[in-house]
């Protein structure tokens, strides 16, 4: 019970976190904290504008993310080279935060840099990542509750799972030499339950934290 | 000399944090002169920084107004002026405590050209300025050097050099040697008296007495008012407030003392008794340091730790060592010599051995030795008997200790590592405190008795439901050697535990380890502070450079300070250090090879698409005339970039062998073609193995042509390609200006944040949580335990960066100039020309019989 009491107010602040962002406000003396301006404003990063400090927190979240992906879990004994990295939750937590634009931001160019590696790896990453956190940042826009976050996170993982689906099918030719048939076999028994696997430790996560995380985005405003 | 109007003038100026509950600054009033240099000093908390903030026109005040450079930018009946502040802020410079959060990008050059760029400074003046400012800041040399990976004395100086550039009539500098050495200290010093005398205002928030001797004027910021105050006092306060050595970070430590004051009708009470026990326990502690020093010259390593009788064979005192060392040499993965070489150690039970010595001797490595979280090359280390790693009976290899006790090892060493607070991440403070005594596997009982137990030790047992990020710096500090604490190790090591502590919190800690002591637990306690190490430790331990223990057991309270005695982050200062040698190789290199190479200079608009074509279309190879083009241009390519093999070879080696074996890995699924053999039940074919060949050179291709992409373009490189390539993307409303800038800014964060991560797994790790091992709710809050931490660091650096860019007069949708023009040449028509033939090449031959 004291949980969702919590959540009361966590949903309080980031409704008016959203305000904050969507039209922001001269300085007046109890104005709303908002996560990417911050109070005592100047007035400089008003009206529509990008404020230094939203550039500077979507700059960090996408290192977030470019640091998480490099970290490689094997978390799926049947597929030991299917590895888990955790660079969607920092997507995610930065939907929440700031909205689908900046999980946009964060997906693809969390990303930018396995491009040099493996390029189409890079873009099939970019794309399940802004398949699941957009689509949950858009749902919790609307509904900034506990349950907004998990039906959010539970449409993005469909739309995820489709996405990771359908480009393995198309990608994954390329890297072994197997037929999209070869592949399409693979769905039930390996790329289904790890991409499930994958995506329900990704929500699980962002669930356990978001709630720090947006008492430090307040403190930090 | 003060002629002119003010370049400050603030009057009745209101500030505060929490909506007027408590005000940070009550009522200022200042006005500044041209030429003047006023230092602004005051306790930790004291709202220095605010002040310093608000003259620099980077936050507005809640009420009073506010004139900077003859802008009414804040006025006391219409609030603030975004067009004024806008106008003001482009003649003042401000420079921050953490040099690195200044730095944006890679190149020195560059990052001084950020400012002008953004004033729109013409090319050939930007080109002027960065001259002057690099020469103004004894840089000039480095034009082409990574500030991110210079020493904090040199990035610190990068900082101004980026102010000095856009020609401030104002510089406001806060604590801008607070994370420095006394060296690089002097430099930043010596800078500034010669803006001093070129005539610039400034305006320097400080604690070291010594840098106040130049001011105009010194003013004190207490209780919220300003006051003039003169030198000598100013000396004895600021000497006070922080005394040197110990890395001042006000963000970290802000209101310690505001908490003293909270808890002070029921804590006080308990805090002066404890001091009570603390005193009577030191007449004990000096009655037992006869002792360990007698041991000690009996086990003390002389010069070198080369040939004295080896610990075991010593007649040892009453009970054996907590932890023994032995000969323990370490060696960074890839770095060619040693951190640590030969050290031998011991600690006895409820011992203090202080550990000294300059930055990157290895002081930190110990330290994760000690706790299992690093392995070492060589050597013995015992841990309360268990046998961390001791030498194998043949070869050179070091039998190394398994899993379980590696995770007894952690029950038994507490790591507190450096900022601490930085590792917090429960909902509650009770629940991060029980971390480590439920990773432990105690029962829920036991664990809720340690949690109040060692809450009710540090006096903060009326946090307990809070969040641990709704708290004070010092209160989170408290909260997180709690966490340590709870584990009841038995070997506590502490990482430079009072940085950026002012004089009451660093008493209070002071007394924690002596309480430590009397409990019977051994105190490693890593510090730059000689005061500190000579009042606190039974023994001090130097570690010299190059990292061969010597065990002085002479030296207490013999007085001869460390040479090169720094402050603050000393793992980041080691790291910078290492750099430096790096910066240096690169030096003598100069000017790059690869960098002036044919395909360094392409203009990376047309590389970045180019290699990224190749790259995708070599997945469309099947056959070997398809193989053949590709290859021709990823030689061709590979020659230009005059990339040397061995460099070639160390970028891509990790990844050519997973690739080797994915390729190998098609050879069991090919079934067509003579079969040559079996491995079980699956046939291997010439079809399968020509199919893993052809894989494999697909993969090769692909890497090599990223990793020449990755070794001639810096990041300011990519980050202008991005920028070029998104740009028609800005019809439709995105913001692509700002998202190159925050990509650019991220692959410079990047590696910081790798580094932090680091530490706080390890520190975790010390708490005994592990993801890899352990039921999967177990391995869950373990992953929380990091993750939490780590976005924490980064919206920390998002706020010092957010300032920094401010301070450059970064703005959305601004007109730039840019100091690095693109200019599509010669050499990029060839250039795209022989890529198009590539792809046509390899189209052609997948369709031709």
């Amino acid at each position: 019970m004291s949980q969702s009491s919590a959540m009361q107010s966590h949903t309080d602040s980031d409704r008016s976190t959203a305000a904050a962002t969507e039209t922001p406000t001269a300085h007046t003396a109890n104005r709303p904290t908002d996560h990417a301006v911050g109070a005592h404003s100047t007035g400089v990063a008003d009206h529509g504008r990008w404020s230094t400090r939203r550039i500077a927190m979507y700059a960090l979240f996408v290192a977030l993310a470019m640091a998480a992906s490099l970290i490689e879990l094997p978390i799926f004994p049947a597929a030991p080279w299917l590895k888990y990295d955790p660079s969607g939750i920092v997507c995610l937590v930065a939907g929440f935060a700031f909205g689908p634009y900046a999980a946009a931001i964060v997906s693809i160019l969390g990303f930018l840099p396995h491009v040099f590696t493996s390029p189409w790896g890079a873009l099939m990453g970019m794309l399940v990542a802004l398949a699941i956190s957009v689509p949950a940042s858009l749902v919790y826009r609307r509904k900034r509750t506990r349950r907004g976050a998990m039906t959010g996170m539970a449409l993005g993982m469909v739309i995820a799972l489709v996405v990771a689906l359908i480009s393995n099918l198309l990608v994954t030719p390329l890297y072994a030499h197997m037929t999209v048939a070869q592949v399409a076999a693979m769905i039930v028994p390996i790329l289904l339950p790890f991409n499930l696997l994958k995506f329900a430790i990704h929500a699980v996560v962002t669930f356990l934290i978001y709630k720090p995380i947006t008492t430090l985005l307040d403190h930090a405003a | 000399m003060t002629n002119g109007e003010a370049v400050a003038e603030l009057r009745n100026v209101h500030f505060s944090y929490d909506g007027g509950a408590h005000w940070t600054l009550n009522g200022i009033d200042l006005t500044i002169m041209p030429g003047e240099r006023i230092c602004l000093i005051g306790a930790n908390g004291s709202g220095k920084s605010t002040l310093s903030r608000l003259i620099a026109g980077l936050t507005a005040p809640d009420s009073g107004s506010i004139r900077l450079l003859g802008q009414q930018v804040f006025g006391a009946d219409n609030g603030a002026d975004a067009e004024a502040y806008r106008t003001a802020r482009r003649s003042i410079g401000a420079v921050f405590q953490k040099p690195e959060d200044q730095i944006v990008t890679t190149v020195l050059e560059d990052d001084v050209a950020f400012g002008p760029e953004n004033l729109a400074v013409a090319h050939d003046d930007i080109g002027t300025r960065i001259a002057h400012a690099l020469h103004a800041v004894g840089l000039d040399g480095l034009r082409q050097a990574d500030p991110t990976r210079m020493s904090g004395g040199q990035q610190q100086r990068t900082a101004i050099a980026g102010m000095l550039a856009m020609q401030p009539r104002l510089l406001v500098l806060d604590e801008p040697t607070a994370m420095l050495d006394e060296m690089a200290r002097a430099d930043v010093m010596s800078v500034l008296d010669d803006l001093q005398r070129h005539g610039t205002t400034i305006v320097h928030v400080t604690h070291r007495p010594e840098e106040t001797a130049h001011a105009t004027r010194i003013l004190k910021l207490e209780n919220s008012v300003l006051t003039q105050v003169d030198g000598m006092s100013a000396r004895v306060e600021a000497g006070s407030g922080d005394d040197a050595g110990s890395g001042a970070d006000a963000a970290t430590a802000d209101v310690w003392t505001e908490d003293v004051e909270a808890e002070s009708a029921t804590t006080d009470v308990a805090a002066e008794s404890v001091a009570a026990d603390v005193a009577a326990e030191s007449v004990v502690a000096e009655s037992v340091a006869a002792e360990p020093a007698a041991s000690a010259t009996a086990i003390g390593s002389s010069d070198d730790g080369a040939s004295v009788p080896s610990p075991s064979s010593a007649p040892l005192p009453s009970s054996a060592p907590l932890v023994s060392v032995e000969h323990l040499s370490y060696t960074y993965p890839g770095a060619s010599s040693p951190a640590l070489n030969d050290l031998s150690l011991t600690i006895d039970p409820g011992e203090i051995v202080a550990i000294m010595g300059p930055n990157g001797a290895g002081k930190s490595t110990l330290a994760r030795i000690l706790c299992a979280l690093a392995v070492p090359d060589a050597g013995t280390v015992t841990v309360d008997g268990i046998p961390v790693a001791r030498p194998r009976n043949h070869g050179t290899r070091i039998r190394y200790a398994n899993r379980r006790q590696r995770s007894l090892v952690h029950a038994t060493v507490g790591y507190i590592m450096q900022h601490p607070e930085r590792q917090l991440f429960a909902q509650t403070v009770a629940e991060d405190i029980a971390y480590g005594p439920r990773n432990q596997g105690l029962d829920d009982h036991e664990v809720t008795q340690r949690t109040e137990d060692v809450m009710r030790l540090l006096h903060i047992s009326h946090l307990a439901g809070r969040s641990p990020f709704a708290l004070s710096g010092g209160q989170q500090r408290l909260v997180a050697i709690a966490g340590v604490l709870a584990c009841q190790p038995k070997l506590v090591i502490m990482d430079e535990p009072a940085a950026g502590l002012d004089a009451n919190a660093r008493h209070r800690l002071h007394a924690l380890i002596r309480h430590l002591r009397g409990q019977g637990v051994a105190v490693m306690l890593i510090t730059h502070d000689s005061d500190e190490a000579r009042m606190l430790a039974d023994r001090i331990v130097r570690i010299p450079a190059g990292g061969a223990g010597v065990d002085s057991v002479g030296s207490v309270g013999s007085g001869d300070s460390v040479g090169s005695a720094d402050s603050g982050d000393s793992k980041k200062s080691e790291a910078a250090a290492q750099r430096d040698t790096r910066i240096d190789d690169t030096h003598r290199r100069a000017p790059d090879r690869t960098a002036a190479s044919l395909i360094g200079r392409l203009d990376p608009r047309v590389k970045l698409p180019a290699f990224l074509l190749v790259m995708m279309c070599a997945f469309a190879i099947t056959n070997v005339r398809q193989l053949a083009v590709g290859a021709c241009t990823v030689i061709g390519v590979l020659i230009a970039s005059r990339i040397g093999a061995g460099r070639l070879w160390r970028s891509i080696r990790v990844f050519l062998v997973l690739f080797v074996f994915m390729g190998l890995a098609n050879v069991f699924f090919v079934r067509a073609g003579t079969t040559l053999a079996t491995i079980g039940s699956i046939p291997i074919t010439d079809d399968g193995l020509a199919i893993s060949a052809l894989y494999i050179c697909r993969f090769t291709m692909v890497i090599v042509m990223g990793a020449v992409f990755l070794a001639t373009t810096t990041p300011t490189a990519i980050t202008d390609a991005v920028d070029a390539l998104f740009s028609p993307l800005r019809r439709f409303g995105v913001h692509t200006q700002e998202v190159a800038l925050v990509f650019s800014l991220a692959l410079r964060f990047m590696p910081t944040l790798a580094t932090e991560t680091r530490a706080i797994m390890d520190a975790q790790s010390a708490r005994g949580g592990s993801i890899e091992t352990g039921t999967p709710t177990r391995r869950l809050r373990a992953m929380a335990a990091i993750i939490v931490p780590v976005f924490a660091g980064a919206l920390r650096h998002a706020d010092d960066l957010g300032l920094a860019l401010d301070a450059r007069c970064y703005e959305e949708g601004i007109h730039r100039t840019h100091w690095r023009v693109l200019r599509i040449e010669s050499r990029d028509i060839v250039f795209m020309m022989a890529i198009a033939l590539t792809l046509a090449g390899i189209i052609a031959f997948a369709f031709l019989p």
